[in-house]
């Protein structure tokens, strides 16, 4: 993807691409990153984190190129999302509208997938006996294949196979994309699958590290942290590595960052943060994580070297 | 750091105006020249014709009453015949005359100047002050406004920081101003309620405020409910009774209008403290016919001022009540409640606002600086590299196009958080019409002409067909500087008109009014369903109401010329509810609607005035 050259940082803009990708598909649960039928707290919560990235005011006086036409459109939707699904009479009409977001905030409301792929084995059965026979009617031949699709994937992922599970139910996504077992499945394997993955190359980065292939090391922990945010110490390394490698701070900076983001209580992830927007020149956002790591470690040595050291603010 | 542009908060404030910036992480007010927090916002033109701001035009406003503008926020971006301007005239002892275009302008010797330009007196005075502060220019700022001021009021404020030299980067509420400072720099979670009574407004709003986020979820308030209101009150109450003994109008001059204004005010700040003041006013009127001097000396007592102020009091409280409905929160459910505007120091009103909110005020904010500390900390999330700060903020009217019949359809509801946009289907309301006109509306009225007028344009070129074949689809947009810009598009040739709202038309009520009339083969029609039904509804119930009351008038009127004359009248109409009940045309059920309601007041009336 081409980024532009403008003042937000290449992560953010493939937020805002990723999100603006998303709004002509996507019901407003799904927008704000919250489950159907999220309570007002969660979506106020949702609302709140998405407008602290992307409110139009935090790119005031910058040069954001397309940017600007994109932000405002995104947030405009965040905004709607939201009011909509906090005030009880626009969200009826919304449902009303939209029978797919009523129904999934049924689905949620009553059984989850995890629920589904731990029934009994005798109703396991029972159900397969009775798909069968419904599959065996031509109109429903289409639902057949789905449902077979589907089985295979739940049996992928009894055994802890992500990867094939989430093959299958992608595939029984393209077949029909309008049932709504399907798609949330989906969802979940999707995220179940990346965590995997993530784990996979966090251990291959390692492994890669331990051999001494800084490069490869550096590209299986980034795609660790891209994978799964929240594998805080993947982006740790990455930022450790491409700082020590490349000399970069920038990137590396954006991989600390991630790091913080996803455990905010680790003082040696501040440190490493604060070290690298220090040498970016934003000081006063280093200074901040400094502090924030002393107060969270006073007694790491690191933190007691920045302290006594006579900061250049 | 230390090479960064300054950047300041401006309360311009009705009675007075301060001036903060954020130092080294903190919001501070900047002190003065003349060594005071507040610049009250007086102008005056002295005798030597030098221009005086602040203090010390403040202080010769006795002895040069007519060349001295005070509260001129009440008059700023609105229009010169409105009603609110006219009755607010009666009372200003300065001379306010009417510009070219209905707008306002005040004399201040040989010069008219408009309100902007004043105001930017007042704004220059506290850049100056800020710039002797940092010790280099200053030019960008962030300036508040009651968060119930229209577009119209809000852009005038806008010119007047431009014409003191400032680059305005944004115009921000009170209120919301006001919860910034409480909560910058603090971990604030949770629902809190602002509660602004000033010189001369009332805001009130309610935020929900979570990690550095303040989201605006409900405002409301009344440009007219202030301070001064208090002060009239009291000035109306001395009058009064001098007129009883004297037979003398003191509001008729100016001097004596003056001394009362400055009276009134300095007793209502001391009830605040004591039980009772004196009013000494000596040498305040001569008799018509010759005579000694007359002097006005009174004692006002804390009891006597809340029973002059009642109904001001319960209006704020009535404010509170609507705006805490609308954004589904509970007294309950607040974390916390400020006061914001000198009038919170009035004994009562803090009575008033603990028996509502069912709590005490949260102490240290200070009432009169909490604004512009506010609007600092605004100022500076603006211009700070990852400020810790966002501010959600809400469009605090509602926004509408008139539609067929003269009534409002709303597209951007009160309390909608900017920036937003929202599209919506509209149809032509007369068959073979080609030429649609967007007018945009903002206030609350369904009726259109009681809202104010932000701007209008003309869709030409709609092919001509039957009332209702063509759909148009008309988009209102605010972005995140708060402009209102409004688009029409004929969903068929796909042809585009828009405009960007700037400055209101300055059209009065009843102009207004006009326009719509013979203009009405050009509205719109509202193309949803749920509107037409509800009125249709409300049709069927009122048709139902007239049914039942035609026995009722005949027997009362027993067959007089009158009584037939008014049922066959009755009955007309209701044929013609009938049949509009049947078409599907909001504008002719409205007109039905309005009938009908007219009906029903006049046989009650009849009914009354018999029985």
């Amino acid at each position: 993807m081409a980024e532009e050259n403008i003042d937000i940082d290449p992560d953010r803009q493939r937020e805002i691409e990723a999100l603006e990708a998303k709004m002509g598909t996507t019901n407003h649960y799904d927008f704000l990153g919250v489950p159907a039928g999220a309570s007002t707290d969660e979506i106020r919560t949702a609302f709140h984190a998405m407008s602290k990235k992307f409110h139009p005011d935090r790119f005031f006086g910058k040069n954001i190129g397309t940017f600007k036409g994109r932000l405002d459109k995104v947030f405009k939707r965040i905004v709607e999302a939201n009011q909509t699904l906090t005030d009880p009479e626009r969200l009826k009409a919304y449902l009303e509208a939209h029978p797919f977001v009523r129904a999934a905030i049924r689905a949620n409301a009553s059984s989850t997938v995890a629920e589904v792929a731990a029934k009994t084995a005798d109703e396991a059965s029972r159900d397969a006996e009775r798909r069968a026979r419904l599959a065996r009617h031509p109109y429903l031949a289409k639902s057949g294949k789905v449902q077979e699709m589907m089985a295979r994937a739940r049996a992928h992922i009894a055994k802890g196979e992500y990867s094939h599970a989430f093959t299958q139910v992608n595939l029984a996504a393209q077949f029909d994309a309008t049932n709504l077992e399907v798609k949330t499945m989906l969802v979940d394997v999707r995220k179940k699958n990346e965590e995997m993955r993530s784990a996979d190359d966090f251990k291959r980065g390692k492994e890669a590290l331990d051999r001494g292939e800084d490069d490869l090391a550096i590209a299986a922990f980034k795609s660790a942290s891209n994978n799964n945010p929240k594998n805080a110490e993947a982006a740790y390394k990455a930022a450790v590595l491409l700082d020590r490698k490349h000399n970069d701070p920038k990137e590396a900076s954006t991989y600390a960052q991630k790091a913080v983001e996803a455990v905010p209580t680790n003082a040696e992830y501040r440190i490493l943060l604060g070290r690298l927007l220090e040498s970016a020149g934003m000081k006063a956002l280093a200074k901040k994580h400094y502090e924030e790591a002393l107060r969270l470690d006073p007694e790491h040595p690191d933190v007691k070297k920045y302290a006594k050291r006579r900061w250049p603010f | 750091m230390a090479d960064r542009e300054p950047v300041i908060g401006i309360d311009l404030g009705t009675t007075n105006s301060v001036v903060a910036t954020v130092q080294g992480g903190t919001p501070t007010v900047i002190r003065g020249r003349s060594g005071s927090n507040l610049l009250p916002s007086v102008v005056a033109l002295a005798k030597s014709g030098k221009l005086l701001v602040g203090q010390i035009a403040k202080r010769q406003a006795i002895t040069n009453p007519t060349d001295t503008v005070y509260a001129s926020k009440r008059l700023l971006g609105r229009k010169f015949s409105a009603g609110q301007t006219q009755d607010a005239m009666k009372v200003l002892p300065y001379q306010v005359v009417s510009g070219e275009h209905d707008d306002i302008k005040v004399k201040l010797g040989p010069t008219d100047y408009s309100l902007p330009e004043v105001s930017a007196m007042v704004l220059k005075e506290l850049k100056l002050d800020a710039e002797a502060f940092f010790g280099k220019p200053v030019k960008k700022a962030v300036i508040t406004v009651p968060a119930y001021f229209n577009d119209g009021q809000r852009q005038a404020t806008k010119d007047a920081g431009r014409i003191a030299g400032l680059d305005v980067l944004r115009i921000i509420n009170e209120p919301t101003a006001a919860a910034l400072a409480y909560g910058f720099g603090k971990a604030v979670n949770g629902k809190i309620a602002v509660f602004d009574l000033g010189g001369g407004t009332f805001d009130v709003s309610v935020l929900e405020v979570g990690t550095g986020v303040f989201d605006v979820i409900g405002t409301g308030g009344d440009t007219y409910l202030g301070g001064e209101d208090f002060d009239n009150r009291i000035i109306e109450w001395l009058v009064f009774d001098f007129v009883k003994e004297h037979g003398i109008d003191l509001r008729k001059d100016r001097m004596a209008l003056q001394r009362l204004k400055d009276g009134a005010e300095k007793a209502k700040i001391e009830l605040s403290g004591s039980k009772e003041t004196q009013l000494n006013l000596p040498f305040i009127s001569t008799p018509v016919g010759g005579g000694s001097a007359l002097h006005l000396q009174k004692t006002l007592t804390r009891e006597k001022l809340e029973e002059l102020c009642g109904d001001l009091g319960a209006r704020c409280v009535t404010i509170c009540e609507q705006v805490l409905s609308d954004a589904r929160v509970k007294v309950g459910d607040l974390k916390e409640m400020i006061l914001v505007g000198g009038m919170t120091r009035m004994p009562k009103i803090q009575e008033l606002v603990k028996a509502y909110f069912r709590r005490d005020p949260c102490k240290g904010v200070h009432p009169d600086e909490v604004v512009a500390l506010g609007a600092a900390v605004q100022a500076d999330a603006l211009t700070t590299e990852d400020s810790e700060v966002v501010l959600l903020d809400v469009t605090p009217q509602s926004l509408g196009v008139a539609i067929a019949g003269g009534y409002v359809r709303r597209l951007i509801p009160r309390n909608t958080t900017v920036p937003t946009s929202v599209t919506e289907v509209f149809t032509t309301s007369k068959d073979l019409q080609s030429t649609v006109k967007i007018m945009v509306l903002q206030g609350e009225s369904e009726v259109a002409h009681q809202n104010e007028l932000l701007g209008e344009f003309i869709l030409t070129g709609l092919r001509q067909s039957k009332r209702g074949d063509i759909e148009v689809d008309v988009t209102f947009e605010i972005n995140s500087e708060g402009i209102v810009s409004v688009a029409a598009r004929d969903k068929e040739t796909g042809q585009q008109q828009s405009i960007q709202v700037t400055a209101s038309g300055g059209l009065t009520e009843s102009e207004l009014k006009t326009i719509l009339e013979d203009q009405a083969d050009m509205m719109l029609e509202a193309r949803t369903g749920e509107e037409l039904g509800k009125r249709k509804a409300e049709l069927s119930a009122l048709a139902k109401e007239v049914q039942e009351l035609i026995p009722q008038l005949q027997k009362a009127t027993s067959g007089s010329e009158f009584g037939q004359d008014a049922v066959a009248k009755a009955n007309k109409a209701l044929e013609v509810a009938k049949r509009t009940v049947d078409a599907a045309n909001l504008g002719k059920v409205n007109e039905s609607i309005d009938t009908l309601t007219k009906t029903i007041t006049l046989f009650k009336g009849v009914l009354q005035r018999i029985s």
